[in-house]
């Protein structure tokens, strides 16, 4: 949507001179990336580094260099278990929270709640303030048997065996879509906020069906805050650790526990930095594989 | 942990006990140290920390880690910033090896006179024929049961179908394998038949429920029901019975508990060593443990004196019997290799029991 | 259609708030373990106030949090204004670039961090736990901020432009005003960031400095107690009543009618 003027930005006025755009434009991305650099690229670099040692790089141990580490799915075959749990779980929590998200941030602007929309958006915002492992473990206490969920349930139909279902991929899916659902709202709030309704309305009065509606106008110009909501959510959510491990009990074995486990349990940086960069090759390639989609509808 | 703050308003007697106990104050004015510690692990209780302030002017804050790889990587990457770090003995070997800690020197701490010498001179805190840790506190990992339930008198009960769906598992790899090797008659420090290992923890899916990490997530699961049967530790059980009411006693069975033995040590680039270890004296000494067993809840004391101050009915002494010091195995250093060898098995065997 | 829009959102609040409401309970609940029945007390209420290592853990966070968001907010807005509106080599890449901080997780971020700052000669200290904070902020307050970009018609710009304005002038009286709720929420999230920042505190805080997801985290090994849960009640409470009221009472809203 916004390619093609950018072109024509023009050079800077400033003092009566004019200076170039590059001036212009490395003052605006110096400050960010600059900090990116020092802060997390060059600190990455080296665990990207750590990744090919024999050993972890602390004490006076000899280092060698080796890529057993980027063997690990053959050298441990349930690895590849692992890893399809792990994107199942990244998959169902994006697909829901975008799927409730785009519908929240529908709501929120389409419902005639004026200016108290912006009141419900903070609202569902600030859940987002509270500790999260306070949050997960209060999430143990709903959904486990004879948790609050089964008193509910039981309170209404007092036969109804239990429906708890702590410690359980499900679970996860729940903490996981809890935890990041506002995400979603937000950026997709931001993109369906600025359709105008003379649009819509113009289209019903044209005879169109809510479907088309909906398909033709809302999801399209909503499409940036969807796939800023998804890159918002995957990203992070295939390297959780902290939800699988509580709410997921014995379940709950994902690639990101495996890669804390390395650090905390086995003291063992190269293979936990290198099934890191693994996690993010396979997240930069499914981002390359829907990037014509993406390039289509917006850029992110 | 949790009674910690109510101590505060004992405070003052507390405070008095510490300063006849210590004798003259000495002359540590507005020296601070830093304790490198887990969290909630006797060396911040406040009460204790408020003791010893006010007996020797020296002043403490700790830094916490969470994992012993963690309390490693921080000393490496910040020397100069420590004066004493809790350390499993387990590890010291690892710290000392890599110039990390050093030689203590008992002579400055006059309560190590009652350390049991088995656990003073222990192979563990050896490091190239000097004692790189004083002995602090020793516990056990072994079966956390529900009052109520038949006590077992093997691990094998881990497996059995008696228990089905209301067993617990301690997330970590040592203490994992450390269990299959007991079950399975081995040593739990050098288990030579992994296979064993792996068919026993293999045959526990069925029982499984779930997998702990913390004490805190101990508690609430057992609290809530969800199992009856677990690995778990020895303060832990009896903290948790004393100080939260939940119906659970330790049980050590026959193939024996899975041993450990944590020391206190000296940063070799300690900013203050005589102050570590008037501090490390402090936390050896009878009435602190007391008053920390007691009350708190703690693992039991190396030090004979501090273990005959209990009463004899008290719960900690009854759990940690003397005569374990002899018997039971004590966690050991493990070479890089077998570590790595017991991570994998215990990853592979999570993720067996996620394919459920 | 409207009354169905409403429902839904009270059913997604009742639903985000439902773990929030179980935390209050159990803070004036006896027992430690979240352990029901439920008894009311006050007991961890009363805890709370004598903890000053918490409270000050507390006020910490909250400051580290409004500190991280005025440096992560502003920097984060130049830098999507520039990958959105002006044209260079390399800005895929750059965008590409801002997927790893999210990706990686905390864990090895901050032992990265945590080594690289040892070798460098950076320390540890409050500087270096902000020098981190605001790093894993800058990403997601880009994104957000993006997004907000994408969906402002860019011609009203050109045309103050065609008028006469210069491209800053422009950008500062037409986008900026429509940018608004963007970077708000942007800095809500690099707040939300920052606040729940558990493993660059406690790599890269100086000893003895503790925030409250240091506390949190730490505790959990041994046990943390309800009064957890009172101080973060206490902490949503007043940030909910701050937020709305300055909605309530400001021109927040202003930036939505936009058209």
């Amino acid at each position: 949507m916004s390619a093609g003027p950018a072109t024509t930005a023009p050079a800077l006025k400033m003092g009566g001179r004019r200076l170039p755009p590059w001036v212009a434009t490395t003052a605006l991305l110096l400050p960010a990336y600059g900090w990116l650099l020092i802060a997390i690229f060059l600190p990455l670099g080296a665990m990207f580094l750590f990744s090919f040692m024999t050993a972890t790089p602390i004490g006076n141990k000899e280092i060698g260099y080796t890529l057993d580490q980027y063997k690990i799915f053959f050298t441990q075959p349930y690895m590849w278990q692992v890893a399809s749990w792990t994107f199942q779980i990244a998959f169902a929590t994006t697909l829901i929270c975008a799927l409730a998200g785009f519908l929240a941030a529908l709501a929120l602007a389409r419902s005639g709640l004026g200016r108290s929309q912006w009141i419900f958006l903070i609202l569902i915002l600030l859940p987002f303030w509270t500790n999260g492992l306070v949050r997960i473990f209060s999430w143990t206490m709903v959904i486990r048997e004879g948790g609050f969920l089964d008193a509910v349930v039981q309170f209404v139909l007092p036969e109804a065996g239990s429906v708890g279902f702590l410690y359980s991929r499900p679970a996860i899916v729940l903490g996981l879509v809890h935890g990041y659902l506002p995400y979603m709202v937000l950026t997709c709030y931001i993109a369906i906020s600025t359709i105008d309704d003379a649009i819509v309305e113009a289209a019903e009065s044209l005879g169109a069906r809510w479907w088309t509606v909906l398909g033709r106008i809302l999801i399209p110009m909503a499409a940036p805050g969807l796939i800023a909501g998804s890159v918002l959510i995957f990203v992070p959510v295939v390297g959780a650790f902290m939800e699988p491990r509580i709410l997921g009990g014995p379940q709950g074995v994902t690639l990101g526990t495996v890669i804390e486990d390395s650090f905390t349990q086995g003291f063992n940086w190269p293979q936990g930095a290198a099934l890191s960069f693994m996690l993010l090759a396979v997240v930069l390639a499914i981002f390359a594989t829907f990037s014509g989609v993406l390039r289509r509808n917006a850029q992110w | 942990m949790k009674l910690s703050r109510r101590n505060t308003l004992q405070l003052m007697g507390g405070t008095a006990l510490a300063a006849s106990m210590l004798g003259p104050r000495r002359a540590f004015a507005a020296t601070k140290i830093t304790v490198l510690n887990w969290q909630g692990y006797g060396t911040d209780e406040k009460w204790a920390l408020e003791a010893f302030t006010a007996a020797t002017g020296i002043e403490v804050v700790h830094d916490y880690f969470n994992s012993e790889a963690e309390m490693i990587t921080k000393l490496a990457t910040n020397p100069g910033a420590y004066d004493v770090v809790l350390i499993n003995s387990a590890r010291i070997e690892q710290a000392a090896g890599q110039g990390l800690i050093q030689p203590v020197d008992f002579a400055k701490i006059p309560n190590s006179a009652g350390l049991a010498p088995k656990l003073k001179d222990h192979d563990n805190m050896q490091y190239e024929g000097e004692t790189f840790g004083c002995a602090w506190v020793w516990g056990m990992n072994g079966l956390g049961v529900r009052d109520g339930k038949t006590d077992p008198d093997s691990y094998a009960a881990l497996a059995d179908p008696a228990w089905v769906g209301k067993v617990a598992l301690f997330d970590d790899a040592v203490t994992a394998v450390g269990l299959g090797a007991l079950a399975t008659g081995q040593d739990m420090n050098d288990p030579k038949d992994l296979e064993a290992v792996k068919t026993f923890l293999q045959s526990i899916r069925p029982n499984l429920h779930n997998l702990w990490t913390s004490e805190d997530q101990w508690n609430k699961a057992f609290a809530a029901n969800e199992f009856d049967l677990s690995i778990a530790w020895s303060g832990g059980v009896v903290r948790s019975f004393r100080n939260g009411g939940l119906p659970v006693h330790f049980v050590v069975p026959k193939e024996g508990a899975i041993g450990w033995l944590d020391g206190l040590a000296v940063p070799s680039t300690a900013p203050d060593v005589d102050a570590a270890y008037a501090f490390i004296n402090y936390m050896i000494d009878p009435d602190f443990y007391f008053r920390w067993a007691t009350e708190v809840g703690a693992p039991a004391s190396a030090n004979v004196d501090a273990m005959a101050k209990l009463p004899e009915d008290d719960l900690m002494k009854q759990v940690h019997k003397p005569d374990y010091i002899d018997t039971m195995s004590i966690m050991a250093a493990l070479p890089d290799a077998r570590r790595d060898a017991f991570n994998a098995l215990w990853q592979e065997m999570k993720a067996y029991y996620a394919a459920k | 259609m409207k009354a169905f829009g409403r429902l839904y959102l009270c059913l997604l609040i009742f639903f985000l708030y439902l773990p929030i409401g179980v935390m209050i309970a159990m803070g004036f609940n006896a027992s430690p373990y979240y352990q029901l029945p439920f008894e009311f007390s006050t007991r961890w209420w009363n805890e709370l106030w004598q903890n000053q290592d918490l409270l000050e853990a507390g006020r910490n966070s909250v400051i580290v949090a409004v500190i991280v968001t005025l440096i992560a907010t502003p920097i984060g807005t130049a830098g999507a204004v520039a990958l959105h509106r002006r044209e260079f080599p390399g800005r895929n890449f750059l965008r590409v670039m801002l997927l790893p901080p999210i990706a990686i997780p905390w864990l090895i971020t901050g032992t990265a961090m945590l080594v690289m700052f040892y070798w460098s000669g950076v320390g540890r200290g409050f500087h270096a736990m902000l020098i981190g904070h605001v790093a894993l902020a800058i990403p997601y307050v880009v994104l957000v901020v993006s997004t907000g970009l994408q969906t402002i018609r860019q011609d009203l710009e050109e045309a103050a432009m065609s008028l006469g304005s210069t491209p800053v002038h422009a950008f500062f009286r037409v986008t900026l005003p429509l940018l608004t709720p963007s970077i708000i929420g942007a800095a809500l999230f690099a707040f939300a960031v920052s606040l729940d920042q558990f493993v660059i505190s406690y790599f890269l805080a100086t000893p003895g400095y503790t925030t409250l997801p240091v506390k949190i985290y730490s505790a959990i090994r041994k046990g943390f107690t309800p009064d957890i849960n009172i101080i973060s009640t206490v902490l949503l409470l007043a940030s909910m009543a701050l937020v709305l009221v300055y909605a309530v009472f400001s021109k927040f809203g202003a930036g939505n009618v936009r058209r």
